[in-house]
């Protein structure tokens, strides 16, 4: 969708910062359960959608996000200091992969004083990292995490259920219709004619061997 | 000798580094475009020693940067010497008493408001450009861009070199101009240093106390900590 950014229109000079909020969900059945965290490279503390993004959260770099006029897939990288702060732990000790990223921008005016803001990028973190960079008598760490856009998330992603008892009653317990599955698996038909005692028996051409196939949808 | 304190009241070259940080593009057709990340804007000086300190009258000295090393920050001035101290003088027209009394009203962004103001005549200047000044006791100075003058309102309005990046209460605080503002500082790079021939001195008794003289192997880039701000 088209954006309309009055900061930086009829310009040739911009301000802006960048802002990252990382929403880490700590259960997997409580949506509501979340410990948030929030980075910026603003020169102080500002409010942006409720939520306070910290001047010293220790940003030290975003990376690039395509911007396509379809939908496209897309990965970024955020890097984080690792030195005298809590964000090792944060990769370490919490549910990161997974948690939910959004990156914003916003504009200041000539004050210096935050205009609008606006929502880069929504993505999901993947992937972590930890380096050391020892060199002589500098020690430094930097703690990077790998974030891919939804489309990435939805691409790779696969949804169905089986058709099997067990599967069907996952979203409806009371449903029966594959109730039978077991008993018939591997068992030929022959459509129209009397059914025989024994499994196995028959002798068509159409029997159908599906209790372990996946329906996509 | 105090530190970062001695480097600074005994260098002999000083090179003051207020650069922010902006991104520069020149278009096919030649018009620039600009953007900018408003920053804490640290201070960054970069400090060029003599040779000629006395390595036995400087044992402190090293003993004290050796302790500092490139990690501990320390506040410095340029108001202790009456060699250096004309380097941030205050160049407005308020006396001492006047300017103590003035307090903060907002600092917003870039734009620090001031009230309790003197009753002085409207055109007088309290602030010009390059005046330090220093919020209560945060040692970390601004300097007004603009010529300011009393005029005739309750307050006046200064835009600063960097925006408000204390993140304690300011309104109310008091002011401190000039020299006699104080930097927080650290020294990443924290050079080391040589000891040559050079400057030998005698005891009463003709003993030998010290032959040597000091030289750093590069200069002190002091860098602002702004991470208390």
């Amino acid at each position: 969708m088209a954006q309309n950014i009055p900061q930086v229109q009829n310009t040739g000079a911009i301000k802006s910062a960048e802002f990252v909020k990382l929403t880490i969900f700590n259960e997997y059945s409580n949506a509501a359960n979340v410990t948030t965290h929030t980075f910026s490279s603003a020169y102080k503390n500002e409010t942006i959608d409720g939520d306070l993004y910290l001047a010293l959260g220790g940003l030290l770099a975003v990376g690039s996000q395509n911007r396509d006029l379809r939908v496209t897939a897309g990965d970024t990288n955020i890097s984080l200091s690792g030195v005298s702060g809590n964000n090792i732990q944060v990769v370490l000790d919490t549910k990161i992969r997974g948690s939910e990223v959004e990156v914003w921008r916003g504009f200041y005016d000539d004050n210096d004083v935050l205009g609008n803001s606006y929502l880069r990028f929504t993505g999901i973190i993947t992937n972590y990292n930890i380096q050391e960079e020892r060199s002589g008598t500098d020690d430094n760490f930097v703690v990077t995490v790998s974030a891919s856009s939804y489309k990435t998330v939805l691409s790779n992603r696969i949804a169905g259920r089986k058709t099997n008892e067990e599967s069907w009653k996952v979203f409806n317990p009371t449903d029966t219709s594959m109730d039978n599955v077991y008993s018939i698996a591997g068992v030929q038909f022959d459509f129209g004619k009397e059914p025989t005692a024994s499994r196995g028996g028959g002798g068509g051409s159409d029997g159908r061997r599906d209790g372990g196939r996946q329906q996509q949808r | 000798m105090s530190g970062l304190q001695t480097i600074i009241d005994n260098c002999q070259g000083i090179e003051i580094d207020r650069r922010k940080v902006v991104g520069i593009q020149i278009t096919r057709n030649e018009v620039a475009r600009t953007s900018e990340t408003p920053t804490f804007n640290p201070w960054k000086l970069n400090l060029t020693m003599p040779a000629r300190l006395r390595y036995n009258e400087a044992r402190s000295l090293m003993e004290q940067l050796d302790v500092l090393d490139r990690n501990t920050p320390q506040v410095v001035t340029f108001g202790n010497t009456s060699c250096l101290s004309w380097i941030f003088r205050y160049q407005g027209t308020l006396a001492p008493s006047q300017i103590s009394t003035m307090t903060v009203s907002s600092f917003i962004g870039n734009q620090l408001v001031l009230t309790n103001l003197p009753a002085i005549n409207s055109p007088r200047v309290m602030f010009e450009p390059n005046d330090l000044i220093q919020i209560g006791n945060y040692t970390f100075p601004f300097t007004s861009t603009t010529q300011v003058t009393r005029g005739t309102g309750a307050n006046v309005t200064i835009t600063t070199n960097r925006p408000n990046i204390i993140s304690g209460g300011v309104v109310g605080a008091g002011l401190t101009v000039g020299n006699a503002c104080q930097f927080y500082m650290f020294c990443p790079n924290m050079p080391t240093y040589k000891l040559y021939p050079g400057g030998a001195q005698y005891s009463a008794g003709g003993t030998l106390i010290g032959n040597a003289l000091v030289e750093f192997t590069g200069d002190f880039q002091l860098y602002e900590w702004v991470a208390t701000a």
